[in-house]
C-alpha cells in the first residue's frame, strides 16, 4: 500500500545545504498490516511519518500510495487515502465528542459541510468501533487523555482512510490506556484493506501488536521485519544497547543495567520467586547459583496460599511476612 | 452517568431561544437608538417617520432620518464587521486575545487614513467633514491597503515564525512602527488636520451619510459573505493547519480568503468609523461563552447578531441620552471592553468554554 524507493527526508535550509535526516529509505507497508515505527528520540520519526503523509516535501526519492505516486494526489484525493493523528496536543475548545469526530466526514462533505444521514451513520460507528459511544455529547476538554486519544482516533477513521497515520498516539497516556489503544490500533489494522502505521516510543507494545517494525537509528537507517525477527537477529540490541540500559532478549523487555556485586542464594517457584529476585537485583545483589554458607540464602516458602521468605545468614534463621521487610532485614 | 447535561436537542433549543432573544435585543436597540439622544422622540412617532406617515414634527422627520437612522446602521454594520474579523483573528491564530487591532492591522489602516488626511495636505483635496465621493473610496482603499498590508506581512513573516506569542509581538512592533509614522505625519501637519484625524481616531458611528453608508454596506457584506463560505474551513483550523490539509483543505486558500475577509472588514470599519477596538474581541467570546460552542456553524450567525446587538448598544450609551454630550465610540467601548478583556483572561481555564491555545 506504501512504498518508498530511496527516499530522503529532512528540511530545506533556505538556500543552504538541506537538513537530511535519513537517505536511502526503502520501505514497504502492505495493507492489513499494523506497522509501528520505533527508535530512540529525535532520530527523525516524525519527520518520516510527516513526509509519507504529504505534510512535508521530501528531499529525494520517491513515495508511492496505493500505487501511485504521492505527489500526484490532489489534497482531497489524499484525504480520502490517508488520515492521522498528530502527537500536538488538540485545544479546540467548546466542542462536543460527535462535533469532532464529525469533522473526519470533511473530504466527503460539501464547502457548507452538510452532513448526510449516511456521513452520521459512519460517525457513529466509528465511535462504536473505537468504544467511545457513551461519549458522544461530552465536551472535548472534560475527558481525560485516553478518552480524548480515541475520540481523535475515530476523527480518523470517519474519514474512512486506507491508510491510518498515528505519531505517538501513546505518549500522554497511562500503562493501561496505551495498552487499550494498541490493542485497538492492531484490531483495526488486521483484516479488510486498513493499513495502520503509528511510531512509538513502547517498544513492549510494539514488540507485541506490531505486524511490522521499521526500528530506526541514530543515523537514520531503517530495518524493518517482523518484531520478533529484530529481536533474533539483534537490532533491537544494537539500537537500545546504550549506556545503563540493555534490552533482554529472552523476556523482550529492558534492564538497567547495574548489576548486582553481594552475592545471594534464592530458592523458590512461581511468580513469588520471579518477584524476589527482582527485588535482590535491585537491592544490589547478584543471585549466585549455588549456595554456599558464606553469603546470605532466602526461601520463598508458600504453604497453604501464604507465602514467607526465610532468610539464612551466618547459622541464624529469620522469617518475614513480605519483600519489603526481607529488603530492609538485608540492608542492615 | 457521565452524560453531558446538555443534551444536543436541549442545546439545540437553547441555542435557537437565544437567537430570538438577539433579535428582539436589536429591533429594541434599534428603536432605542432612533428614540434617544439630545432629544427624546415618541416611539409612535419613530415608526411614523419610518413608515412615512404625514404630520410628524419635522425637525424630528429630519433627525431621524438624516442623522439617527444612518448612525444605528452605521453602528450595527460595523459592530458585524468587527466582529467577523475579530473571530477569524482567533480562529487562524489560535490565541483567544487576537483582533485585528492588537496584530496591529487597524493601525496599518490608520496610518493608510492619516496618509490619506494628512499626508492630503500636501497633495490636496481631501479633508474628512467635507468628503466628496472619490474621497470616500480613497479613504477605504487607503485604509484597506494599510489593514491588508500589515496582516499581509504578519501572515509572510508567520510562515516562519510558527510561535503564536512571536507573532503577536510582531503585530505589536508593527503597530508601533506605524504609529511611528503617523506620529511624524501630525507633528509636520496642519492644525485642523490633526484635528481632524484625531477625531476619526476616537472613533464615530455619526459622521456617516447616506451615500457613505451604502459603499459601507456593500464592503462589509462582501467581507461577511467571504467569512460565510468558511465555516468548514474555520473549523478545521481549530485543529491546527496540519489536520486542516490532511482532511484535504486547500490550507493557502483558506489563509488568503481569511486575510482577505478580515482586512477588509476591518478596514472598511476603519475607515468609516475610525480605530474602533475591543468589539472584534470581545463579542466572539461573549459568542462563544453564550452559545457553548467553537463551531463556527453556530458561532458566525452568533457574533452576527450579538456584533450588531453590542455595538448598537454602545452608540446608543455614546448619545447619552438626555444630554447634549456625546461620547467617542472608543472611550464607551474601551471602559466596557477592557475589564471584559481582563476578565475573559482570568477566567479562563484550561479547555474551558471560551477559546483556547
Amino acid at each position: 500500500m506504501l512504498q518508498t524507493s530511496a527516499l530522503t527526508i529532512g528540511y530545506k535550509n533556505g538556500g543552504k545545504t538541506p537538513r537530511v535526516v535519513a537517505n536511502q529509505l526503502n520501505l514497504q507497508l502492505s495493507a492489513g498490516e499494523f506497522v509501528c515505527l520505533v527508535g530512540p528520540n529525535g532520530v527523525g520519526k516524525s519527520t518520516l511519518l510527516r513526509t509519507v503523509i504529504g505534510l512535508q516535501p521530501k528531499l529525494a526519492g520517491e513515495i508511492q500510495l496505493s500505487g501511485r505516486i504521492l505527489a500526484t494526489y490532489h489534497p482531497r484525493e489524499l484525504a480520502n487515502q490517508v488520515s492521522v493523528v498528530l502527537t500536538t496536543p488538540i485545544s479546540v475548545g467548546a466542542m462536543r465528542v460527535d462535533e469532532l469526530v464529525a469533522m473526519g466526514r470533511f473530504p466527503f462533505t460539501g464547502m457548507f459541510d452538510r452532513m448526510t444521514d449516511h456521513d452520521w451513520d459512519v460517525v457513529h460507528e466509528t465511535l462504536r468501533v473505537v468504544g467511545v459511544e457513551n461519549l458522544s455529547h461530552r465536551y472535548i476538554h472534560t475527558l481525560s487523555d485516553g478518552e480524548r486519544q480515541k475520540v481523535m482516533i475515530a476523527r480518523a477513521l470517519a474519514q474512512e482512510p486506507r491508510l491510518l497515520v498515528l505519531d505517538e498516539p501513546t505518549a500522554y497516556l497511562d500503562l493501561p490506556g496505551r495498552v487499550v489503544v494498541m490493542d485497538l490500533l492492531h484490531d483495526l489494522a488486521g483484516g479488510n484493506d486498513k493499513a495502520v502505521l503509528t511510531s512509538t516510543h513502547d517498544l513492549d507494545l510494539a514488540l507485541r501488536h506490531a505486524d511490522r517494525i521499521w526500528l530506526m537509528d541514530d543515523s537514520g537507517q531503517i530495518s524493518q521485519g517482523a518484531p520478533e525477527d529484530l529481536v533474533l537477529n539483534g537490532s533491537f540490541a544494537q539500537i537500545f544497547n546504550r549506556a545503563g540500559v540493555r534490552f533482554d532478549p529472552l523476556s523482550g523487555s529492558f534492564d538497567t543495567q547495574h548489576r548486582g556485586s553481594k552475592p545471594v542464594f534464592l530458592e523458590g517457584q512461581g511468580p513469588e520467586a520471579i518477584w524476589t529476585r527482582r527485588a535482590l537485583v535491585r537491592a544490589g545483589y547478584h543471585v549466585e547459583e549455588e549456595k554456599l554458607p558464606a553469603f546470605p540464602s532466602v526461601s520463598v516458602i508458600t504453604k497453604n496460599g501464604t507465602t514467607t521468605w526465610q532468610l539464612e545468614h551466618e547459622g541464624q534463621a529469620v522469617t518475614f511476612g513480605s519483600i519489603y521487610e526481607l529488603l530492609q532485614e538485608l540492608r542492615n | 452517568m457521565n452524560q453531558s447535561p446538555d443534551s444536543p436537542a436541549s442545546q439545540k433549543t437553547k441555542r435557537l431561544w437565544l437567537f430570538g432573544l438577539f433579535l428582539f435585543l436589536i429591533l429594541a436597540l434599534f428603536l432605542l437608538n432612533l428614540a434617544l439622544g439630545s432629544v427624546r422622540i415618541p416611539l409612535k412617532d419613530i415608526w411614523g417617520i419610518l413608515v412615512g406617515k404625514e404630520g410628524v414634527r419635522e425637525s424630528w422627520v429630519y433627525i431621524v432620518q438624516n442623522s439617527r437612522l444612518p448612525r444605528v446602521l452605521t453602528a450595527a454594520l460595523a459592530g458585524i464587521a468587527l466582529s467577523a474579523a475579530g473571530l477569524q483573528m482567533q480562529t487562524m491564530f489560535r490565541n483567544p486575545l487576537a483582533d485585528p487591532f492588537i496584530l496591529g492591522i487597524n493601525s496599518g489602516a490608520s496610518l493608510g487614513v492619516a496618509i490619506a488626511i494628512l499626508g492630503s495636505g500636501f497633495v490636496g483635496g481631501l479633508f474628512l467633514p467635507a468628503l466628496n465621493l472619490r474621497g470616500e473610496f480613497s479613504l477605504v482603499l487607503a485604509a484597506s491597503a494599510g489593514a491588508g498590508l500589515v496582516l499581509a506581512l504578519i501572515l509572510l513573516v508567520g510562515r516562519w515564525v510558527q510561535n503564536p506569542t512571536t507573532l503577536l509581538i510582531l503585530g505589536l512592533m508593527f503597530g508601533h512602527a506605524t504609529s511611528a509614522v503617523v506620529s511624524l505625519l501630525v507633528y509636520f501637519s496642519a492644525p485642523e488636520r490633526i484635528q481632524a484625524y484625531s477625531i476619526w481616531s476616537f472613533g464615530s458611528f455619526s459622521g456617516v451619510n447616506w451615500t457613505q453608508l451604502k459603499v459601507m454596506s456593500l464592503v462589509i457584506l462582501a467581507g461577511v459573505g467571504l467569512m460565510a463560505l468558511l465555516p468548514k474551513g474555520l473549523n478545521a483550523l481549530l485543529l491546527g493547519e496540519d489536520y486542516a490539509r490532511t482532511m484535504g483543505l486547500n490550507v493557502g486558500l483558506l489563509r488568503f480568503t481569511i486575510l482577505l475577509s478580515a482586512s477588509v472588514l476591518s478596514g472598511a470599519v476603519t475607515a468609516f468609523c475610525g480605530p474602533i477596538g475591543f468589539i472584534g474581541v470581545a463579542v466572539p467570546h461573549i459568542a462563544r461563552n453564550l452559545f457553548k460552542t467553537s463551531n463556527h456553524k453556530i458561532l458566525i450567525p452568533a457574533i452576527i447578531l450579538i456584533g450588531a446587538a453590542v455595538s448598537m448598544a454602545a452608540s446608543l450609551i455614546a448619545q447619552l441620552p438626555g444630554s447634549q454630550l456625546v461620547l467617542p465610540i472608543n472611550v464607551v467601548t474601551s471602559l466596557f471592553g477592557a475589564p471584559f478583556v481582563v476578565w475573559v483572561i482570568l477566567k479562563r481555564k484550561r479547555g474551558a468554554t471560551s477559546f483556547n491555545v
